[in-house]
């Protein structure tokens, strides 16, 4: 890897809270958006605590957009922590550098700040790795008198290193922006920071005679582009899809959407609520989507799990509301600062008895958006739960989105809602049985028309039934709305190189950036595979999807849960055998280990392939996975 | 009371010799009052949402006209919650019963005195779970000398009480073999500016012998005229007054509006959601 590609491998690392990793990361993903690149940090490295763990933000920096967030091989890591007790035998502030170091490439290199002392680099030394400490706290508390720009200090250097905004231009604008109200000394101190840590680097360059080979240019911008996380760019689609209601409570990955939508959705009209419980969030929604305004909940899996109850609510009173699960790594409260594709098997089977649902899951920050506002039409069309899949890295992590893409403005349509005049034409029925399934609704407050809706089965009109015909003709009635679905709307998977004859690699949700650079690789080895990704993943499109397993070779299914939840999925709709490779270790789905995994899921019939648990486990005292929400 | 104004009520609505009550059953004289209440408030049957509980009571909203709504046990408040929210100009009336409300829905119950939504909560309180044959409720054992406690027997939760200090703004009591009485409540009720709670004793004439009409007759004394509904501490004691002479008080016990501030319809058709303009979210992440 060199200078000329533009290409750089960023790992910045801390302590949480106290080292602003996440600042460091969120200054570099703007800048590099600003400066016509394109960012993806996509992985996030936190743990479930408010201090004091070790937090680290991987971000791929390209000229043009790369494919996925990559393998966790880097070029340059930046260590922002120091010994707070220089004198403890164990240097757990020293993490980044004993966590990651052996994830620098050969030939990288390692810039940390050394106010506590220099640490030993001898064996990263000994592969080439050009060691830059920089003393960021001690120029931050001693020469700017300011502990807290010392992550300026880091930046500063940082650039230096890439040779990237030599005059802070850049840097000097965001600052400008962010500190300006401050006054112009802030932004200045800042700067002097920048220009300190400059400083610092070109010391180290001359000392140890080090040349740097990596680079990183400005390009000319060819559109505007945001620097955004999946989050929030399912919140611009949702207020575009005309959701004015929005219920959360408290969770991890989730939050960020409530905090999205407690912004936002005033200024567009609407509400959020924060619930005093899961349940209370989802049952609001229900209401304000009874009463017309169109509804969404997120959560994550042990939110989920407690609002399956009103599932059956939604599909038996034809309520709509749309379901963000943010997914996180269970069971229980698992881990909640990691990803996981865990919970497919909870919305498409949580509750009793059978209702109609449709699952979607979108797998890019670009589809939190586009998908979104698919999801707000098919809540709207088909009166039912409509769940929204997404994941932790996809819902936080961030990336460089051209804004173009959200120029395209859908006009938004109400189905079935009937108004005053047509409600008044005819005796109006709730359930009204349909070739369609789908039944008009009419809003409390329609002079001309009442409804009775209910959970309790119940007939057209909506009262209770126990009669063995109603019964079957309600429930067929809206099962029926699947089978509409299925014809007029589910879109077919993404299919990617040539199925017939070869090996399948299949997917779905938000590991398919990871699948096609992982399909590239095995191409590159000679190995040809085809990839087909679900993003419509439930009910799922038999008709389209046959057709093209008709004849592939092996199946292989990656996805990021223990058992190959989807892959049952697929086994149990199409009757094909799969081969999974599955991870579940709290990482990402890196390209590599993919393409590695697959290959020998070739080797043999019925093969499982679990990523990541033959590594031997170091048990250590776990101070940094404390639980929580 | 104008006959033509109670027929009204009675369309849409499940026929008068299909109602699935035990004859006698305290609800119906909840029927009765609602019904009264509601020509006398000039309520619109569509402008209405009757959200029913899980149970016998729940039910009732299928006994009247106006629209009306059934989910789980426990969540009639939170989904009124959310029908309010969304368009304040609907009358939302909650109708539940002891188990629904202050058993598996005691956590909505807490909140919504709490948060305080304009719209109307009617317990129909008897003390036992109808539907599945008598078990006791948390209300239940109003009026009983117990000795001796245990986790399976604990003492009964108070409605008026819990709901004071919920910090409920309205809290009121009546008894439904009192028809004329429990309409009045229910009119006041949705006159609240706010969260308007009615505890009102339904009796179960199939599996609670104790708490008969004869018993509430016996127990039951309006509220004096003296009492200022707007004074907490005044509130407080009227209740520790009633029980220290084991007499409940009907009547509006607690009346007291917070200031709240303007709502409006949410945004719901086309013409109100067209030309959207994000450029203003966009710019935040630039």
């Amino acid at each position: 890897m060199s200078g000329q590609m533009n290409r750089v491998k960023i790992l910045v690392g801390g302590v949480q809270l106290r080292d602003g990793v996440s600042t460091v990361t969120e200054i570099l993903g703007r800048i590099f958006t600003r400066a016509g690149l394109f960012a993806v940090a996509m992985e996030r490295g936190y743990a479930s605590t408010i201090y004091g763990a070790h937090q680290y933000d991987p971000m791929l920096v390209a000229e043009e957009p790369p494919l996925s967030y990559g393998d966790p091989v880097y070029d340059i890591l930046v260590a922002l922590d120091y010994d707070s007790n220089p004198d403890a035998p164990e240097q757990p502030n020293r993490d980044t550098v004993l966590r990651h170091g052996a994830h620098l490439r050969d030939g990288g290199i390692l810039l940390y700040d050394s106010s506590t002392g220099e640490i030993p680099t001898e064996s990263l030394q000994a592969r080439g790795v050009r060691i830059f400490p920089v003393p960021a706290r001690k120029i931050a508390l001693t020469e700017l008198k300011r502990e807290i720009v010392k992550n300026i200090v880091m930046t500063g250097a940082l650039f230096r290193l890439l040779g990237f905004d030599g005059d802070f231009a850049y840097l000097r604008q965001l600052i400008e922006e962010r500190f300006g109200r401050k006054g112009r000394e802030v932004v200045e101190l800042n700067l002097r920071a920048a220009q300190r840590g400059g400083e610092a680097v070109e010391r180290v360059l001359a000392d140890r005679n080090y040349t740097l080979d990596v680079r990183l240019e400005p390009r000319p911008r060819r559109h505007r582009a945001v620097y955004i996380s999946g989050n929030d760019c399912l919140g611009i689609g949702a207020i575009q899809g005309g959701v004015r209601f929005y219920a959360g409570y408290p969770i991890t990955p989730a939050s960020g959407i409530l905090e999205f939508m407690e912004r936002w959705l005033p200024r567009y009209g609407g509400r959020t609520l924060q619930g005093q419980n899961e349940r209370e969030s989802i049952r609001a929604a229900i209401g304000a989507s009874l009463a017309g305004v169109r509804a969404m909940v997120g959560s994550s899996g042990p939110g989920i799990s407690l609002k399956v109850e009103e599932f059956g609510v939604i599909g038996a009173t034809e309520t709509p509301v749309i379901i963000v699960d943010a997914q996180r790594a269970g069971p229980s409260t698992g881990m909640p600062t990691r990803p996981e594709q865990g919970d497919l098997n909870l919305v498409i089977g949580g509750t009793h008895g059978d209702i109609p649902r449709i699952v979607l899951a979108p797998s890019t920050v670009e589809e939190c958006y586009t998908l979104m506002l698919e999801a707000t039409e098919l809540a709207d069309k088909y009166q039912c739960p409509v769940f929204f899949l997404t994941d932790l890295n996809l819902s936080e992590g961030r990336k460089t989105v051209p804004e173009d893409l959200f120029a395209r403005r859908p006009s938004i349509r109400r189905h079935g809602v009937l108004r005053e005049q047509e409600a008044r034409e005819r005796p109006y029925r709730r359930y009204a049985v349909t070739p369609s399934g789908i039944s008009p609704r009419v809003l409390p407050g329609t002079p001309g028309a009442v409804f009775k809706s209910s959970g309790v089965e119940h007939d057209e009109f909506g009262f209770v039934t126990i009669d063995p015909r109603k019964r079957a003709a309600q429930m067929d009635k809206r099962m029926r709305k699947l089978e509409t679905y299925l014809r007029e709307e589910a879109k077919p998977p993404y299919v990617f190189g040539e199925i017939r004859g070869n090996p399948v690699m299949v997917g779905w949700g938000h590991t398919r950036p990871v699948l096609q650079e992982a399909r590239e690789i095995l191409l590159r080895r000679g190995i040809t595979v085809a990839l087909v990704h679900f993003t419509y993943v439930y009910p799922l499109p038999k008709h389209l999807v046959e057709p093209l397993f008709a004849d592939a070779g092996p199946v292989v299914v990656v996805e990021q849960n223990y058992s190959g939840q989807f892959a049952d999925l697929l086994q149990r709709e199409l009757l094909i055998r799969t081969r999974r490779v599955l991870k579940y270790n709290g990482l990402p789905l890196y390209p590599t280990e993919v393409a590695d995994g697959v290959q020998r899921a070739l080797q043999q019939e019925g093969a499982v392939v679990r990523i990541g648990s033959e590594v031997p486990v170091k048990v250590e005292v776990g101070w940094d996975e404390a639980e929580g929400n | 009371m104008k006959p033509k104004g109670i027929k009204l009520w009675e369309e849409n609505a499940v026929p008068k010799h299909r109602i699935q009550w035990c004859p006698g059953c305290g609800d119906f004289g909840v029927l009765a009052a609602l019904k009264q209440a509601l020509v006398e408030l000039e309520i619109m049957p569509h402008e209405l949402v009757l959200v029913g509980g899980i149970g016998c009571s729940g039910n009732i909203r299928n006994y009247l006209n106006g629209n009306a709504f059934h989910g789980t046990h426990g969540g009639p408040l939170a989904y009124a919650l959310g029908m309010k929210m969304a368009n304040p100009d609907l009358k939302v009336i909650c109708l539940a019963g002891d188990g629904d409300t202050f058993a598996i829905g005691v956590e909505n119950f807490v909140h919504t005195c709490r948060r305080d939504p304009d719209m109307v909560l009617l317990v129909m309180n008897n003390g036992v779970y109808g539907l599945t044959k008598g078990q006791d409720s948390p209300t239940a054992g109003l009026g009983q000398t117990v000795e001796v406690w245990s986790e399976e027997h604990p003492p009964m939760v108070d409605p008026v009480l819990l709901a004071l200090a919920s910090e409920a703004t309205f809290v009121a009591q009546s008894f439904s073999g009192d028809v004329k009485h429990t309409a009045r409540m229910i009119v006041e009720a949705f006159q609240h500016p706010g969260f308007a709670f009615i505890n009102d004793f339904s009796p179960c004439v199939t599996y609670n012998k104790f708490n008969t009409y004869e018993w509430f007759r016996e127990h039951v004394e309006y509220v004096p005229e003296d009492h200022d509904p707007s004074d907490k501490d005044a509130a407080w004691r009227l209740v520790r007054d009633f029980a220290r002479r084991g007499k409940l008080p009907l009547g509006v016990i607690y009346r007291n509006p917070r200031p709240r501030t303007e709502a409006r319809r949410l945004p719901v058709w086309e013409e109100e959601l067209r030309d959207v303009d994000v450029e203003p979210i966009l710019a935040t992440f630039r």
